[in-house]
């Protein structure tokens, strides 16, 4: 696959907030998405197969680029189209055109139980602020002046103050929520 | 940080792994003597594993969104044309 370089300079961007994700996802799409596309047509792809596949490589791509920093490098989109070409070859291989290669592919330690489920949409209403905080905190790995700022606290020991009382209030409803959905412990 | 919050913070170092060997020992031993502390540590490990769930879902809604602008919006149009033109063609 040919990578477009042009879209973005070589150079470590931020990606500390959801417009700078936003500008990233947009900008690797643009430069990343034309080649992924070509060769799933190539192979005799849909358009729906291609976007599901680069959809699922740019969630892999994230997650290992953050690690732990605010930046991603942009030179890495070969990377990225890597990802994504061996998403494809492991779907066409084998073949299972019914199962979304997002749960075959995105490697999770927590298989999503039904349970887990209601309770994530039980806490993206109730508790969705302090999910918010510690998605930006565990997930996003942002360094905690920076979720400081985006969530307007003093500085960073309030952040991470923020941070502790979130975790204990999520705790305590991840364990109260588990003894009212049955199939939560198996 | 009141006491609740010190303890929630060693739960954390012990799960991810961050104490040294010596609170590494002490905190297995509390464990041990205190049921409701073993306890906290299975559900704030769920909780972690939650909040990755969370992230998860919030990422893909966040890209899921990204490409409905691009195929949608007047300005990303000649993008849209050249990935469509892969998909009709013969």
């Amino acid at each position: 696959m040919v990578i477009n370089d042009k879209q973005m300079p070589e150079e470590k961007v931020s990606i500390c907030n959801a417009e700078e994700r936003e500008m990233l996802f947009i900008s690797l799409y643009k430069s990343v998405f034309p080649s992924v596309a070509k060769y799933v047509a190539k192979m005799g792809g849909t358009f729906e197969e291609a976007k599901d596949i680069f959809q699922d490589a740019l969630l892999i791509y994230y997650e290992k680029a953050i690690a732990g920093s605010c930046n991603i490098n942009t030179n890495e989109k070969a990377y990225l189209a890597g990802i994504a070409k061996h998403l494809w070859l492991k779907k066409f291989r084998t073949n299972l055109t019914n199962v979304p290669i997002g749960h075959l592919d995105v490697e999770s330690e927590v298989e999503s139980h039904v349970s887990d489920n209601k309770l994530l949409n039980f806490l993206q209403t109730a508790g969705k602020k302090c999910m918010d905080l510690l998605r930006s905190f565990y997930y996003d790995q942002q360094p905690l002046n920076e979720i400081a700022e985006t969530f307007g606290f003093s500085g960073v020991r309030s952040a991470t103050v923020q941070k502790y009382k979130c975790l204990e209030k999520v705790r305590e409803t991840v364990k109260e929520k588990a003894l009212t959905y049955e199939d939560f412990l198996d | 940080m009141r006491t609740s919050l010190i303890e929630t913070e060693q739960i954390e170092a012990h799960l991810l792994q961050r104490s040294d060997t010596g609170e590494a020992l002490i905190f297995e031993a509390k464990m041990l003597l205190d049921p409701e502390l073993k306890e906290k540590v299975l559900w704030q490990q769920k909780t972690y594993h939650i909040i990755k769930s969370y992230g998860r879902d919030q990422l893909r809604q966040e890209i899921e969104s990204v490409h409905q602008k691009l195929f949608s919006e007047g300005r990303h149009k000649s993008f849209r044309q050249k990935i469509m033109s892969l998909f009709t063609k013969k």
